[in-house]
């Protein structure tokens, strides 16, 4: 976060580092706040990657919310170097 | 009339290094989609779509070029069973929109965040489609290598004149692969035409040369998709 626009793949993968380096368990509110995105932008990132299965919802016994990571989540993490390198080397 | 046979040997050698090339073409092109399935699972960015695309129609497109000429020779033999207009159209029509498609998809990926993709695919699809169809009615195979020529300069000054923001933009390494291989498959498409003399050395040389630009661009990919 340095200040330059960040693309879309960027933000996802910002975003997806953030539940990942909170022991893969954050609420929604703190997750808005660390993203550094407006509300709007958050919630249609927020339902863009529940959609594609990358994040998921669970609720604990006393009816809290928590946004974890699934293994797709985890593998485009492990790949969004790779998929910034190709986008860059091809200029995608 | 049809011309003497050239002698057996040549022949022989001629076909077994165009099955030999458009094997390891076809080989490369689909290894460059394959690989990047996964990057383009995961981000659903659309220049990596255009891009894999781009070289799933170039593999179809060496594949169908490849069929054309033994087809349309023995055809010629047969042409009481199989009408030949039937077999031109079956496999002209193809060999155009997958090769225009191509070079489309090339030129998509790299331009897609300037245009209407809508438009842009349309327009694209539309044209792939309209160059074999003149093609086909002029009665001309050489006028799709023309129009498809024409196109490729077209979208070589396009993308070298009109980038994002104006201006004229350096020409990149990947732009010059891009350009290669488009114009690297329009030689292909002459070699493959026996109406024209055969060179063979001249021939052999640009298949190299394609071979050689497919490993740099399978290398390049193979960097990042792993």
């Amino acid at each position: 976060m340095n200040g330059k626009k960040r693309d879309r793949l960027e933000v996802i993968s910002d975003i997806l580092g953030i539940i990942r380096d909170s022991h893969n368990s954050i609420k929604p509110t703190p997750l808005l706040r660390k993203s550094n995105l407006s509300s709007s932008s958050f919630s249609e990132y927020y339902a863009e990657l529940a959609s594609k299965g990358f994040i998921k919802e669970i609720t604990d016994g006393n009816g809290k919310r928590y946004v974890t990571l699934t293994d797709k989540g985890f593998k485009y993490l492990e790949k969004y170097g790779l998929i910034h390198g190709l986008i860059e080397e091809f200029e995608l | 009339m049809r011309p003497p046979f050239p002698p057996f040997g040549f022949e022989q050698f001629s076909f077994g290094t165009e099955l030999l090339f458009t094997i390891v073409a076809v080989f490369f092109c689909f290894e460059i989609y394959r690989k990047t399935h996964d990057s383009y699972e995961l981000s659903r960015h659309k220049g990596i779509r255009y891009f894999r695309d781009a070289f799933l129609f170039f593999g179809l497109s060496y594949l169908v070029r490849f069929l054309f000429n033994p087809i349309m020779a023995s055809v010629l033999d047969f042409d009481f069973v199989l009408p030949r207009g039937l077999m031109i159209l079956l496999f002209l029509l193809p060999l155009g929109y997958f090769s225009t498609a191509a070079i489309f998809y090339l030129i998509f990926s790299s331009v897609w965040k300037r245009f209407d993709n809508k438009k842009m695919l349309m327009v694209g699809h539309g044209i792939a489609v309209l160059l074999p169809l003149a093609s086909l009615l002029t009665g001309s195979r050489t006028i799709l290598l023309y129009l498809q020529t024409a196109l490729l300069l077209l979208a070589a000054v396009l993308s070298h004149f009109a980038p994002k923001g104006g201006g004229i933009k350096k020409l990149s390494q990947t732009r010059i692969l891009y350009i290669l291989i488009s114009a690297l498959w329009l030689i292909n498409l002459w070699i493959v035409d026996r109406v024209r003399p055969s060179f063979f050395g001249v021939d052999l040389f640009f298949q190299v040369v394609s071979i050689i630009v497919f490993i740099v661009i399978y290398y390049k990919v193979s960097k990042w998709a792993k």
